[in-house]
C-alpha cells in the first residue's frame, strides 16, 4: 500500500532515529512511503493555541499536498501531528463552506486545493490494525520475552472522537505490538497520562511532576524498557529522564525506545536504522538482554 | 436486573478505605444514581454520595466508575449489566474525600471565583431609543459551548496538570473564564486576560485532553483554554513564557517552515535562563539532540506558508474566532465508543487497573 508520510519537525531534526527506523521498516511491512517535501510543522499544540485559523491552513496544505500525491491515506509518526492534523480534516470535511474558504486560500498562495480525500492515520494504528499479520512475520528475531512498558500519551487518545480508534482508557494496540514482537508488555496506570512535553519549557516543574509517573510506575512494575509512538514523549522521557535523577536522587536509567525502533530491534533492522547511540539513556542493558542466551 | 457494583468506601473518622461489593436488584431503566439510592435505601445507609437533578443538570453527582469521572445520572446500567460487568465506583480526583463518593469541592469553588465569574457590561444606561441591548446569535456563538458548563468537577477531577501543580486555575475555571472573555457584552476582557495570564493560569495547560474526554456536557475545557491563548497573543498579552513558546511556532512556520528547534529555548525562556540550562543542553547536543540552526532547516515552497498567514490576516478569522469556526463541524462526529468485535480477538488481556485510587499526587522529592 502506497501512503504519504508526513514525519514531522522531530524526526526531521532532534529525533533522526525515528525517521530512519521508520523508513527502514516500512517496505518490510509492505508499506510504500512517499514523503511530503513541500510541507511544513503542524504547529503542535502552539499554533493552534497562538493563531487558529494559521494552524488550520497550514494543516490543510499539509492535507492537500498529501492529496496531490493521489494515495488516500496520510500517514504519521508522531502524536501530536496525528491530532492536529485529524481535528483540521474534520474540520473541514464537515463544513463545506470552511472547507471552500481554506482551499480557496490554499490555491491563491500557489497550494494544491483541498477536497477532503484524505485520511490521517498514525504508524502504530497502521501497524496494530492493517499490517498486523505482516508484522509477525517481520519480527522474526524476537524480544525474547523483553519487559516492556507501553507509554501511549496523550495526542493519539484524546479526544478519542477525534481518534476514533481504540478505547482511550483500555487501548491495546501498543500492547499488541509488543506481543507480536516477541516482548511482554507491562501494564500500569499512567501509560495513558501525559509526560509533560507540552509545557517542559515553559512550566517546568509541573511538567516534571508529570513525568516521574510513568516512568517510576514502569520501573516499579519491573519495565526493561518503555516504548511510545510519539517522538515528544520520547525526548520528554528519554532527555529530561536525568532532570528526574537530579532532583529525585534516584536512578531512573530507564531505556526509553520509539515504536518503529522496538520492531525494528524485533525485525533485525541495522544499527545504522536504529540509531540507538542518539538516545540520551543508554540502551545497552536492553541490547544485552537481547543478545544474551534466550 | 440483579446489579453488582464494588464502591471504594472511605470513612474520615478512621481514615479507613475499604473496596466494598454490592449487589442489588434494580429496573432494567436504572442509571447509575438510581442504584447507589437503592444500596442507601436497602443495604448500607451509611453510603455518602452527592445528588439532586437527577437529569445531568445540576452536576452534583460527579464520580468514577472504572477511574473515569462521569455523571451518576448519565450511566445506563444495562448495558454494564449485560456484559456481566462489575463497575468500581470511587470519588473523583484532585479534591479531597470527604467521605465515600463525596469530594470536598471547596478549592473548586475558590477557582470558579478567582475568574470573577459574573458580567461586567461597564454600562449603567439603557440604550438610546430601547429598553434592551440586543445580541445576534452570532455574537454569542463563540461562548455557546462554555455557556453549558454544569460545574460538575468531572473535567478537574482528570486534569494531568493539577495533579502536579494543585493551584493550577483548571479546565472548569478556565473554561467559566472564557465564557465572559468571549461574551460581547463584557467589557473586562483585557483585564480579565490579565488575571487569567497568571503563573497557575491558561499556559500551565499540559494539553492532556482528559477535560474534553471526560465533560458529559460538551464543554471542552482545552479547546476554551485555547481560546484564552488566542486571545491573549491576539492582544499582545505573551509575558509568559507559554505564550513566547506558542508566538515561536508561528515564527519557525512562516521563516522556515518546520519547527526552529534549538533556538526555541532562549526565545521561550529568555538568553539568561537558557545559558543556564547549557550543561543539560551540551548534554543533549552530544546525542545530536540540538539540530544546528545553520544551515536553517527550510521546508520545500515554504513561501506558501508565509503568504498564507497574510492571506488570512485579512480575513477576520483572528484569535478565538478560528476555533470556533471548527466547532459546528466537530460537533458532527459522532461519539462512538471504540469496541471493534473484529479486533478484540488481538486485544491481550490487559490486568485491571486498580481504578479509584486516588490519583498519584507525590513530591518529586520523594523517596520510594
Amino acid at each position: 500500500m502506497r501512503v504519504a508520510y508526513y514525519k514531522g519537525c522531530l524526526a526531521s531534526l532532534s529525533a533522526k532515529e525515528l525517521d530512519t527506523s521508520t523508513q527502514a521498516l516500512a517496505p518490510m511491512l509492505g508499506l510504500e512511503l512517499e514523503e511530503l517535501d513541500a510541507v511544513t510543522c503542524c504547529g503542535a499544540g502552539d499554533i493552534h493555541e497562538a493563531e487558529p485559523d494559521y494552524y488550520l491552513h497550514l494543516n490543510a496544505r499539509i492535507l492537500a499536498y498529501a492529496q496531490a500525491t493521489g494515495a488516500d491515506t496520510l500517514m504519521t509518526i508522531c502524536n501530536v501531528c496525528t491530532l492536529n492534523l485529524r481535528q483540521a480534516n474534520h474540520m473541514l470535511q464537515n463544513d463545506e463552506a470552511l472547507l471552500a474558504r481554506v482551499s480557496q486560500n490554499l490555491e491563491k498562495v500557489g497550494a494544491p486545493p483541498y477536497s477532503g480525500g484524505v485520511e490521517v492515520r498514525h504508524f502504530l494504528w497502521m501497524v496494530a490494525d492493517d499490517y498486523y499479520d505482516e508484522l509477525k512475520v517481520v519480527a522474526h528475531k524476537g524480544l525474547k520475552g523483553l519487559k516492556v512498558a507501553p507509554f501511549y500519551g496523550c495526542q493519539i487518545l484524546r479526544p478519542s472522537k477525534l481518534m476514533g480508534f481504540e478505547d482511550p482508557d483500555r487501548p491495546w494496540s501498543l500492547e499488541a505490538i509488543i506481543d507480536a514482537c516477541g516482548g511482554e508488555a507491562i501494564d500500569y496506570p499512567a501509560k495513558i497520562k501525559c509526560c509533560g512535553f507540552p509545557i517542559i519549557q515553559a512550566r517546568e516543574e509541573t511538567a516534571l511532576g508529570e513525568l516521574i509517573q510513568p516512568i517510576e510506575q514502569a520501573m516499579e512494575a519491573g519495565a526493561d524498557a518503555m516504548v511510545t509512538p510519539c517522538p515528544l514523549c520520547h525526548l520528554s522521557l528519554d532527555a529530561w529522564q536525568q532532570k528526574l535523577e537530579a532532583q529525585t536522587g534516584r536512578a531512573f536509567r530507564m531505556p526509553i525506545l520509539h515504536l518503529s525502533q522496538l520492531i525494528g530491534v524485533a525485525a533485525g533492522l541495522e544499527k545504522s536504522e536504529l540509531r540507538f547511540r542518539r538516545h540520551v539513556v543508554s540502551m545497552e542493558p536492553v541490547l544485552s538482554k537481547l543478545e544474551g542466551p534466550s | 436486573m440483579d446489579v453488582a457494583l464494588k464502591i471504594w468506601r472511605y470513612d474520615p473518622e478512621t481514615g479507613d478505605r475499604a473496596l466494598k461489593r454490592y449487589e442489588v436488584e434494580a429496573p432494567e431503566w436504572a442509571c447509575l444514581l438510581d442504584v447507589l439510592d437503592i444500596v442507601k435505601d436497602q443495604v448500607d445507609g451509611t453510603l455518602a454520595y452527592r445528588k439532586s437533578c437527577r437529569m445531568m443538570i445540576c452536576g452534583s453527582c460527579g464520580m468514577r466508575m472504572d477511574g473515569r469521572a462521569i455523571l451518576a445520572c448519565k450511566e445506563r446500567m444495562k448495558p454494564i449489566v449485560d456484559r456481566g460487568h462489575v463497575p468500581v465506583i470511587s470519588a473523583m480526583g484532585n479534591m479531597p474525600i470527604v467521605k465515600d463518593l463525596a469530594v470536598d469541592m471547596g478549592p473548586f469553588w475558590q477557582k470558579i471565583r478567582a475568574m470573577k465569574p459574573w458580567l461586567e457590561p461597564g454600562y449603567e444606561e439603557y440604550p438610546e431609543g430601547g429598553s434592551e441591548f440586543r445580541h445576534s446569535q452570532e455574537q454569542m456563538n463563540p461562548i455557546h459551548k462554555e455557556a453549558l458548563c454544569i460545574m460538575c468537577g468531572c473535567c478537574v477531577s482528570e486534569c494531568n496538570s493539577m495533579e502536579a501543580d494543585p493551584e493550577f486555575l483548571g479546565p472548569a475555571a478556565l473554561a467559566k473564564g472564557f465564557r465572559f472573555v468571549g461574551d460581547p457584552r463584557d467589557q473586562k476582557k483585557i483585564d480579565r486576560l490579565e488575571l487569567y495570564n497568571s503563573e497557575h493560569g491558561i499556559w500551565d495547560c499540559t494539553r492532556c485532553y482528559f477535560c474534553n474526554e471526560r465533560c458529559p456536557k460538551g464543554v471542552d475545557p482545552r479547546d476554551a483554554i485555547a481560546k484564552l491563548g488566542a486571545e491573549s497573543i491576539k492582544e499582545g498579552i505573551d509575558r509568559d513564557m507559554g505564550a513566547k513558546h506558542a508566538k515561536w511556532f508561528v515564527r519557525s512556520a512562516v521563516t522556515t517552515g518546520w519547527l526552529r528547534e534549538t533556538e526555541l529555548v532562549p526565545k521561550t525562556q529568555g538568553l539568561v535562563s537558557a545559558i543556564k540550562e547549557t550543561k543539560f543542553a551540551i548534554s543533549l547536543a552530544k546525542k545530536g539532540k540540538v539540530p544546528p540552526p545553520f544551515p536553517p532547516h527550510v521546508a520545500d515552497k515554504q513561501h506558501e506558508a508565509r503568504m498564507l498567514r497574510d492571506l488570512i490576516s485579512t480575513q477576520g478569522r483572528d484569535g478565538a474566532l478560528g476555533h470556533v469556526q471548527g466547532e459546528r463541524a466537530l460537533s458532527r462526529i459522532e461519539h462512538a465508543v471504540m469496541e471493534d468485535p473484529e479486533s478484540a480477538g488481538r486485544r491481550r488481556d490487559v490486568p485491571e487497573i486498580t481504578p479509584g485510587e486516588a490519583p498519584v499526587n507525590r513530591d518529586i522529592g520523594e523517596q520510594p
